[in-house]
C-alpha cells in the first residue's frame, strides 16, 4: 500500500518526520518496503496484511500512527451543498440479495462540471501511482485511498428508470466493463442493475454504459458493503482484480458507508455539485456490536511478561476501542467497526503486544521437560541407508517433484501421473511417477559440465493416482554412469571401470548391501523387463515375492533423450513398501570356534547356465558343513572351449562342534561336483582344485 | 694366623680356577657373587671373622683379605667379556621381519606418490543443513515428524484458521491437484496431524518439502524445504518462543548475529511475529546489499503463539494449554549462512557445488 506522508498529515495533528513515521510503523509490524520522494512529499510502500483492510487507506494508517506516536487524529468536516430534494425522489435503491449486499448507501449529486481535477487532487492521485482522469473519477479514488472505502459514481442519466437494483446477475446477461472486458455474467455474481440491465459488477468494476463522461452532469454515488466471499469468487471468476475488490474481499467498514458517500458528495461540491438530501441507506440487518472480554492474567500468561494495567487500557483506548473495566484485571472491549480482525481475546492480546513492543518481551528458554519422542520408522531406516550409499560412492541429489507429459511418456512407468490443475508452466504440470527422470537430468547436467564419474542417488516421493486417489511413496533412486573414480596411478583398468557390467554390478551390490544392512533377507532378483531399461538388462528386486524395486541399464531412447552418450545404470526402490516390511530380527551369533577348510574349485560350465541356477543347485545338496560357496573368478578365453565358461568357487567347510577331517571335506566336495555335473554337465577344470588348507579364525 | 693365610690362598686359587671355566656372562656373574656378595660372599665371611682376632692380627689379616678383594675385583673387571658367548635369538612362534628401511634415495618405493582413495559420496547441502537444524532441536527434547506432501484443504488451510475463500490464502499461492487436494504450501498441516494424535506436552519439528505456485527466479522456487517447530504445553509463552528461536538461530548462524522480532500476521498464530536477523554482509550500510538491501535485516522466519482456534480445532483446550510455532525456509537460511545468491543452485545438483558441503 502506497502511503503519502502529506496525505497522512490531513489526518494527523502534529508534525513528524518520514523517519519517525517509518520507525513507528515498523515497530507495530507495518513494514516499509520502499520510500520515494515526490514533489516534496514522501511516499512509503507499506506491507499490509490480509486481515487488516483498514490499513489500505491513509485514515487507517493515520490511526495506527496516532496510537504509536501518541498523536491526535484530526476531525475532518465534509460540508455539503444540498438540494431540496431527497435522494429517494431522484433514485430508487433496492437490495434484492441481502446476503451478498448487507448495506447500500447512495447519494445523488447534480450539476457537476466534469473536468480536470485541481492540482492538489491530481497530486494525491499521482502519489498513488495513478493518472488523474477527471474530477469525478479522481474523487472516487481519493475517497478510496483516503478511507480505504471504495465508492463508485454512476452517470445518473444513464441509469434506466433511475432505479438502482442490487441483485444477482441473470443467466445470459453481460457487462462491458470500464476496462474494456466484455463479461458474461452468472447468477453467482452480484450486480448493480438499472431497470433494464446490469450497470456494474458489484464491488469489482463499473460498466462503460453508465460511466461518468465529460457530458455527465448528475451522478449517483454508491457506497456499500458487499459480502467479502462473494466479491472474491466473483472477481476470480471474472479474472479481474481492482482496488475496490481488493478491499471488499478483505472486508470494508460497514459503518462507514454513509460517511464515504457524503465525503464524495462534499468534494464534488467543489465542481458545482449539489447533493440530494437524506442519502439512501439500506441496511436491513445491522450486525450486533461484539464485546470481547480481555483478562490481564491471560496477557501475562501468553506473553510471558507483566504488562501494566494502565498500559493495556491506554493502548486499547488509543486504538479507539470501547474499553470498560469490568473488574480489576478484566476489561469489556468493543472493537471499532473498521477493525474486522478483532474478534477474540487473543486478537486483543496481539494488539497489546504490538504496542508494548516485542523487543521488551524477555527471551526465556522453555523449561526442560521429558516429552516422549515420536518414533519414525522411515527416518530411522533412512538414517541407516544413507551412510551406506555414501560409502558406495553415491552423491545425494534433490530434484523437483514435477514432471511433464513428455517426460512421463518417455519414462512410460505405467503409473497414472497426478496432474496439477493450475501449473505454473507446462513443464511442471504433473508430479513425477519416477525418480529416474530427475536423475537422468542431473546426470546430463554434470556430464555436460565435464564430469565423468556420475554416481548419484535421491530419496524423495514419487506420486501417482490409483483407485484410492492420489498417492505418494518414498522412493530411492540410484544412477551410475562413467568411471567410479578419476584416473589414478593405482588403477588397473580404466576401460573396465566404465563398462556396463562394472556399472550394473556396482548398482546390484549397492542394492544387496542396502537390504542386508536393513536385514531384509532373504531377497531375490528376478529377470524382469522394464520400460526404462534395455531389453534383457532389467532385474526386479523382490522380498517374499513382492516386488520392491528394479534395476537395470537405462534404455538407449532415454540416454539419447538426455544426450548421455555412455552406459547408464539405474535402480529404484519403493522405500515406503520396503520399510513397511518386517526385517529379520537381529541376533548375535557366536564366532565359530573350529577352523574351516577352504577349497577353491574351478569348473567349466556351459555358457547358457546362469549363476543363480548353479547357486540353487549347490543349495540343494544337503551339506550342513558347507558354510559358503563364493564365486571368486569368472573366466572365458582361449584356453576354454567357446561354449563354456570357467567359474571358480571358494567352498568354505566348517563343523560347528569339531575340527573337520580332510576326508569328510573330500566327500562333501565330491557331492557338490556330482550334483553340478548331473545338473549342468559342469566339469572340473584341469588343475582346477586348490586346497587352501585350514582357514584360521 | 697361618690358618687365615692359607684360607685366603685357597680362595685365590679357587677363584683363579673358576675364572678359567667361565664361558658366559651368567657364570661370570655367579662368580662375582660367590666372592664379593655383601651378604654371603667369601670375602664378607672372612671379614666377619676378623672380629675375634687381636688388633695386630686384625691388621695383618685385614690386609690379606683386602688384597684378595682387590685382586678378585681387578680380575673380574679385566676379564675379556668379548670372548663370552652372546645370548641366542629369542625363538618366537611368529616370524618377525624387521621393517625395511626405505628412503627416497633407495628408489624401491616412491613414498611421495599420491595415496589411494575410495571415492566417497556426499550428502546434499540441504540435507546437511536440515540435519544441523534437527540436531539443535533434538538436543532440546524435540521429536521429528514428517507428513504428506499431498494434503487436503482442511489440513493445509481450514484447520489452520484460514476461512474458506479468505484472501489470507493468497499469500500461500497454491498448486491444486483436485477440488480438495493440493500440494501443501507449508509444513504447518503436520502441526494439525500431530496435535490430533498426541496430547500435550508436544515438542516437534517438521522438516519437509513444500510447494507454491511461484515462477522460478533467484529467490523463488515452486518447491522448497521448510522446517516447522511446534511446542504446546501448559504455561508456554511468547518469551519461550523468543528464547528458543534465539538459542536456535545463534547456534545455527553464530553468536554474533542479532535477532529482531516484529509483529506480523499469520492466520494460525496470534500474536504473530516475523523474525529478522542482522545482515552480516553489509551491516545495513550498503543499499545494494544482496542480502538485506541496505536495511540491515534479513527476514528469516515466521512465528507466533498458536491461535486458540487452531487448538480448538484439534480438541486442545486453549484455556489450559498454549503453544508456539515457527516456520523457516531451509534454502533461504542456507543462502544467508553461505552467502549464496541464487536459490536455484540447490536444485541444479552440480556435484562441484553439492560435494563441497560435506567438507564443512
Amino acid at each position: 500500500m502506497k502511503i503519502s506522508l502529506d496525505w497522512l498529515k490531513e489526518y494527523l495533528d502534529g508534525d513528524f518526520s518520514a523517519q519517525t513515521a517509518v520507525e513507528a510503523l515498523e515497530r507495530i509490524g507495518l513494514m516499509v518496503e520502499g520510500r520515494e520522494e515526490k514533489d516534496g512529499d514522501v511516499v512509503l510502500e507499506v506491507e499490509t496484511y490480509s486481515n487488516r483492510p483498514d490499513t489500505l487507506g491513509h485514515l487507517g494508517m493515520a490511526r495506527e500512527l496516532a496510537a504509536a506516536l501518541g498523536l491526535r487524529l484530526k476531525k475532518r468536516d465534509w460540508p455539503l451543498s444540498e438540494l431540496t430534494v431527497a435522494t429517494a425522489e431522484l433514485a430508487e435503491v433496492q437490495i434484492l440479495d441481502e446476503d451478498l449486499c448487507p448495506r447500500y448507501c447512495g447519494v445523488v449529486v447534480k450539476g457537476i462540471k466534469v473536468g480536470p481535477s485541481p492540482v492538489w487532487l491530481q497530486n494525491r492521485i499521482r502519489s498513488m501511482g495513478l493518472n488523474p482522469i477527471n474530477n469525478v473519477v479522481d474523487v472516487s479514488n481519493y475517497v478510496l485511498f483516503s478511507t480505504s472505502h471504495p465508492i463508485h459514481a454512476f452517470d445518473l442519466g444513464k441509469i434506466a428508470g433511475s432505479r438502482v437494483l442490487i441483485r444477482r446477475a441473470k443467466k445470459g446477461e453481460g457487462l462491458l466493463c470500464l476496462d474494456g472486458t466484455d463479461l458474461s455474467l452468472s447468477p453467482d455474481m452480484l450486480v448493480i442493475a438499472d431497470e433494464a440491465k446490469p450497470v456494474a459488477l458489484a464491488g469489482v468494476i463499473g460498466g462503460q454504459a453508465s460511466a461518468v463522461t465529460e457530458e455527465t452532469r448528475d451522478v449517483f454515488i454508491e457506497s456499500a458493503y458487499f459480502n467479502p466471499v462473494s466479491i472474491r469468487l466473483t472477481r476470480k471468476a471474472a479474472g479481474l482484480q481492482t482496488d475496490a475488490s481488493y478491499r471488499f474481499e478483505r472486508g470494508a467498514d460497514i459503518s462507514f458507508c454513509p460517511q464515504a458517500a457524503l465525503m464524495a458528495a462534499s468534494l464534488l461540491t467543489q465542481f458545482g455539485g449539489r447533493s440530494s438530501q437524506e442519502p439512501a441507506d439500506i441496511f436491513p440487518l445491522p450486525p450486533k456490536k461484539k464485546e470481547i472480554i480481555l483478562r490481564q492474567r491471560r496477557i501475562n500468561e501468553l506473553l510471558g511478561v507483566e504488562v501494566d494495567e494502565a498500559f493495556v487500557q491506554k493502548t486499547l483506548t488509543d486504538l479507539e476501542m470501547g474499553v470498560e473495566l469490568q473488574q480489576p484485571g478484566v476489561w469489556r472491549v468493543r472493537a471499532p467497526s473498521w477493525r474486522v480482525d478483532l474478534d477474540r481475546e487473543a486478537d486483543l492480546i496481539e494488539e497489546v503486544a504490538r504496542f508494548f513492543g516485542y523487543e521488551k518481551v524477555p527471551s526465556v528458554v522453555p523449561p526442560l521437560q521429558v516429552v516422549a519422542p515420536i518414533p519414525d520408522k522411515n527416518r530411522e531406516k533412512l538414517a541407516r541407508v544413507r551412510p551406506l550409499l555414501f560409502h558406495f560412492g553415491f552423491n545425494e541429489v534433490v530434484n523437483f517433484s514435477f514432471s511433464d507429459a513428455d517426460r512421463e511418456r518417455l519414462l512410460a512407468t505405467g503409473f497414472e501421473a497426478v496432474e496439477i490443475r493450475n501449473p505454473i508452466s507446462a513443464r511442471a504440470s504433473l508430479l513425477r511417477t519416477s525418480l529416474l527422470g530427475g536423475l537422468l537430468e542431473t546426470a546430463a547436467w554434470n556430464r555436460n559440465r565435464g564430469l565423468d564419474a556420475i554416481q548419484i542417488f535421491e530419496t524423495g516421493n514419487v506420486y501417482f493416482r490409483d483407485d484410492r486417489g492420489c498417492r505418494e511413496r518414498l522412493t530411492l533412486g540410484l544412477l551410475s554412469s562413467g568411471p567410479r573414480e578419476e584416473p589414478h596411478w593405482r588403477q588397473k583398468s580404466r576401460e573396465a571401470d566404465k563398462s556396463w557390467d562394472t556399472i550394473f554390478f556396482h548398482l546390484k551390490g549397492t542394492c544387496e548391501a542396502l537390504l542386508q544392512q536393513l536385514r531384509y533377507e532373504p531377497f531375490t532378483f528376478e529377470k524382469a523387463e522394464h520400460p526404462c531399461f534395455e531389453p534383457g538388462s532389467g532385474l526386479a528386486l523382490a522380498i517374499k515375492e513382492e516386488k520392491v524395486g528394479c534395476l537395470g541399464l537405462v534404455a538407449d531412447r532415454l540416454t539419447d533423450a538426455f544426450d548421455l552418450k555412455q552406459p547408464v545404470g539405474a535402480a529404484e526402490i519403493d522405500l515406503s513398501l520396503l520399510f513397511g516390511k518386517q526385517p529379520k530380527p537381529f541376533a548375535y551369533e557366536a564366532i565359530a570356534r573350529y577352523p574351516a577348510i577352504i577349497r577353491d574349485v574351478s569348473l567349466l560350465v556351459p555358457r547358457d547356465v546362469v549363476f543363480q541356477d548353479i547357486c540353487n543347485a549347490i543349495g540343494k545338496v544337503p551339506l550342513p558343513i558347507l558354510e559358503e560357496a563364493r564365486l571368486i573368478d569368472r573366466y572365458s578365453g582361449e584356453s576354454i572351449p567357446k561354449d563354456k565358461i570357467s567359474l571358480s568357487f571358494r567352498f568354505i567347510y566348517r563343523h560347528p562342534q569339531r575340527t573337520l577331517l580332510a576326508e569328510e571335506v573330500d566327500r562333501a566336495e565330491q557331492q557338490v561336483l556330482t550334483q553340478l555335473k548331473w545338473a549342468f554337465g559342469a566339469q572340473l577344470r584341469e588343475g582346477g582344485k586348490i586346497d587352501n588348507g585350514t582357514g584360521k579364525n | 694366623m697361618k690358618n687365615f693365610e692359607s684360607r685366603v690362598d685357597e680362595l685365590r686359587k679357587k677363584f683363579e680356577g673358576a675364572l678359567v671355566g667361565v664361558k658366559d656372562d651368567r657364570k661370570l656373574e655367579d662368580l662375582r657373587n660367590e666372592f664379593l656378595s655383601r651378604k654371603r660372599g667369601h670375602i664378607t665371611q672372612l671379614l666377619d671373622e676378623l672380629k675375634s682376632l687381636s688388633a695386630e692380627e686384625k691388621r695383618f689379616a685385614g690386609k690379606l683379605i683386602n688384597d684378595l678383594k682387590l685382586y678378585v675385583q681387578d680380575q673380574l673387571k679385566s676379564f675379556d667379556r668379548g670372548a663370552l658367548a652372546q645370548p641366542g635369538p629369542v625363538k618366537s612362534k611368529f616370524e618377525l621381519r624387521s621393517p625395511r628401511v626405505v628412503t627416497a634415495q633407495a628408489g624401491e618405493f616412491d613414498l611421495t606418490l599420491p595415496g589411494e582413495k575410495l571415492p566417497w559420496g556426499a550428502p546434499h547441502p540441504l540435507t546437511i543443513f536440515q540435519e544441523e537444524i534437527e540436531n539443535i532441536f533434538l538436543a532440546m527434547g524435540f521429536s521429528i515428524a514428517e507428513g504428506p506432501e499431498i494434503e487436503t484443504d482442511y489440513y493445509n488451510f481450514e484447520a489452520l484458521n484460514f476461512p474458506p475463500h479468505h484472501p489470507a490464502r493468497d499469500s500461500w499461492d497454491t498448486l491444486y491437484l483436485g477440488d480438495d487436494l493440493l500440494l501443501r504450501t507449508h509444513t504447518s498441516p503436520m502441526q494439525i496431524r500431530v496435535m490430533e494424535k498426541c496430547k500435550p506436552p508436544i515438542r516437534i519439528i517438521i522438516p519437509g518439502k513444500v510447494y507454491r505456485r511461484e515462477a522460478i527466479d533467484p529467490t523463488h522456487l515452486p518447491m522448497f524445504c521448510q522446517v516447522e517447530g511446534l511446542l504446546v504445553d501448559e504455561g508456554v509463552t511468547l518469551a519461550h518462543l523468543k528464547g528458543t528461536l534465539e538459542h536456535f538461530l545463534k547456534t545455527l548462524l553464530g553468536d554474533r548475529i542479532e535477532i529482531r522480532f516484529r509483529p506480523s500476521f499469520f492466520p494460525f498464530t496470534e500474536p504473530s511475529a516475523e523474525v529478522d536477523i542482522s545482515c552480516n554482509l553489509c551491516r545495513g550500510k550498503d543499499p545494494s546489499c544482496p542480502i538485506c538491501g541496505g536495511t540491515g535485516w534479513k527476514e528469516l522466519l515466521g512465528a507466533g503463539m498458536v491461535d486458540p482456534q487452531v487448538l480448538k480445532n484439534v480438541n486442545i483446550d486453549p484455556e489450559k494449554y498454549s503453544g508456539w510455532a515457527f516456520g523457516l525456509g531451509i534454502e533461504r537460511t542456507a543462502m544467508f549462512r553461505y552467502q549464496i545468491a541464487d536459490m536455484r543452485i540447490f536444485y541444479e545438483n552440480d556435484l562441484r557445488f553439492t560435494r563441497q558441503f560435506s567438507l564443512k
